[in-house]
């Protein structure tokens, strides 16, 4: 779908003429009263280039999205207009779990067969497949340049060229599994494990630069900026920790599972977590301001949203949109400190 | 209620599966545990199946008995009551007594199940619920994700090939063939009949729908229950009778047992 701010502020009827859209994406599934088409599950995020959008679905698709040829309500895919489906027949690849990314012109997105896949970002066409790396691959990869950085659930971490997406000599090896998606922070790459640590591993080394005990996994990837990590926490905490020494700045106990990544809004860092709480939190000092439920805001217990949220954040203009899982979107005003507006985003 | 299940029930079920499964190389780890943890819950609920055991064959022996009550007292249903239960107790039997080991056994199935479930978290959501039930243990958190393959199977996905449809109908059948005994009534024969076809086809049915490290379970389950019945059960029981049975089909019409 895509909303548009302004409109939903005002609360015009949805689609609004101000660029808003919706797509049904569908696979086909035979039942017992004949066949029908279902809907598709997305767990990454879209990326989006040159005003297209590229997604991976829970069934194994990778969709180029043109935005104008979705206003229009135009068949899909409008080869024209840039749209593609990769495979390109009723064919699929294993479920895609993590975002894909847009770089060099092509789109990279990991597959739970294990492999990266390189497709053409204008075409779709296969560049390249990577060998298996693991068993499934749910992650988000990193691009460097012309190196592709993957964190496996084997506890790897693979530098792979962009070119032919072979192999490159340097690969981490972890006793655990890695849970989260890499993160690249200068020439380190951080990552959270199922043994409870973050990891910090410096490109090109074979041990850990430090190593970070919580008391659960770092299930979201992290945030690194200005030399700081902000990690959050199943254990319903979130670290701040010093990106090269790996000592701990601060922690906030946010009370439930942290499963999204934080966001950083200038100094502010927004963080949600499973009771559907989201705080504005100071970067720098840790002093935190819970957002009161805007149906009930003298309440202190019932929580910002009446959901959870395990999806990812996403920042523009001093708002914050928080998909939760009663399928609203919301969008909270940093500087108020309120919930804006939310849209329900079920479509009859 | 749903915590204290977790906490006392499922977790360390949970735990001990994974801790298990890392034991073996990550291959067939999983598929291991799942069997070696059948066994041990199966080892330890011996007491109970040797009552419920007993007790079957206790009210088997006592089937001719309680027939001839039945023909005697057809038109006094309270007399027939008062003399069944006079007859019970004389007999030192409880006709509750089988079922009672087997209800006990369910909660272990249902977590067992559970675990198997949980453990294999197939989906990111799976993955995401079982942070919640692991134990801090670096054995149990390092063996995290599981490796789903085993043999030919993928045990978060159901089998199908037919062949562990096949095997777990099949062993079940073999296991209440040996423990069901032929009833001169022939409403009640039929009757145990239709039962001894309906469980393993149902089970069979049930292999496809659910995944395969739950029908693992079953076949592991079913195979002990077999090796238990043959020895505490003194061999193959009535399925060998039956089997005698149908070789002489000169004696048909006339109480082979």
């Amino acid at each position: 779908m895509a909303i548009n701010s302004s409109a939903r502020n005002q609360e015009l009827d949805f689609p609004s003429s101000s660029g808003e859209w919706s797509f049904a994406i569908t696979m086909p599934s035979k039942g017992i009263c004949g066949s029908s088409a279902v809907p598709v599950s997305i767990y990454g995020m879209p990326a989006v280039a040159n005003g297209m959008l590229c997604i991976g679905t829970y069934n194994g698709k990778v969709l180029m999205i043109n935005p104008l040829a979705r206003s229009q309500n135009l068949p899909f895919p409008q080869v024209r207009s840039g749209e593609w489906t990769y495979p390109r027949t009723e064919d699929v690849i294993k479920p895609i779990v993590g975002s894909p990314v847009i770089a060099n012109d092509a789109v990279y997105v990991c597959s739970s067969d294990g492999r990266v896949y390189a497709l053409d970002v204008n075409y779709g066409d296969e560049r390249w497949k990577s060998d298996p790396l693991d068993g499934k691959l749910w992650t988000t990869p990193v691009v460097d340049g012309d190196t592709i950085y993957v964190s496996t659930f084997d506890g790897h971490i693979y530098a792979l060229s962009t070119k032919d997406g072979s192999l490159l000599p340097w690969t981490f090896e972890a006793k655990a599994g890695f849970v989260s998606s890499p993160v690249l922070y200068k020439d380190s790459i951080f990552v959270g494990s199922f043994d409870r640590n973050l990891y910090a591993v410096k490109i090109g080394d074979n041990k850990p630069l430090w190593k970070f005990p919580a008391g659960n996994w770092f299930w979201a990837a992290p945030v690194v900026s200005n030399g700081v990590v902000y990690a959050g926490c199943l254990d319903g905490k979130l670290y701040t920790i010093n990106a090269e020494t790996g000592d701990e700045l601060w922690e906030f106990d946010a009370g439930s599972p942290v499963v999204s990544s934080p966001v950083l809004a200038g100094d502010l860092l927004v963080v949600a977590c499973d009771s559907g709480d989201v705080y504005i939190i100071n970067a720098k000092t840790g002093i935190s301001e819970r957002i009161k439920n805007p149906d009930d805001p003298q309440s202190t217990n019932r929580p910002s949203i009446d959901a959870s949220i395990r999806g990812s954040l996403c920042v523009q203009d001093g708002i914050v949109y928080v998909r939760a899982q009663d399928n609203c979107l919301y969008a909270l005003d940093i500087d108020q400190g309120k919930i804006d507006w939310e849209f329900s985003l079920a479509i009859e | 209620m749903l915590n204290l299940w977790n906490l006392i029930i499922l977790n360390p079920m949970l735990n001990g599966l994974v801790a298990l499964s890392s034991l073996f190389p990550r291959v067939v780890g999983f598929g291991l545990a799942i069997i070696i943890l059948t066994i041990v819950v199966r080892l330890m609920l011996t007491p109970l199946t040797l009552r419920q055991l007993n007790s079957t064959k206790a009210l088997q022996s006592m089937q001719p008995k309680i027939q001839e009550l039945q023909k005697k007292y057809a038109k006094n249903k309270q007399k027939l009551q008062q003399e069944m239960v006079k007859v019970y107790k004389e007999a030192g039997v409880n006709p509750l007594g089988c079922i009672w080991p087997m209800l006990i056994q369910f909660p272990i199935w249902i977590a067992l199940y559970q675990s198997i479930m949980r453990a294999l978290a197939t989906a990111p959501e799976n993955l995401l619920d079982l942070s919640r039930h692991l134990y801090s243990w670096q054995i149990v958190n390092q063996a995290i994700p599981l490796n789903s393959r085993f043999l030919w199977l993928d045990l978060g996905r159901p089998d199908n090939t037919l062949i562990l449809a096949i095997l777990v109908g099949g062993t079940m059948w073999v296991q209440q063939k040996m423990t069901t005994a032929p009833s001169a009534d022939p409403k009640q024969q039929s009757q145990s009949r239709m039962m001894l076809l309906m469980m393993p086809l149902m089970f069979g049915v049930f292999v496809l729908m659910f995944p395969s490290g739950l029908a693992l379970f079953w076949l592991v389950s079913n195979v002990i229950g077999i090796v238990t019945q043959y020895f505490i059960g003194g061999g193959w029981g009535h399925l060998r009778s039956s089997t005698a049975r149908q070789s002489m089909p000169k004696q048909r019409g006339k109480r082979a047992w």
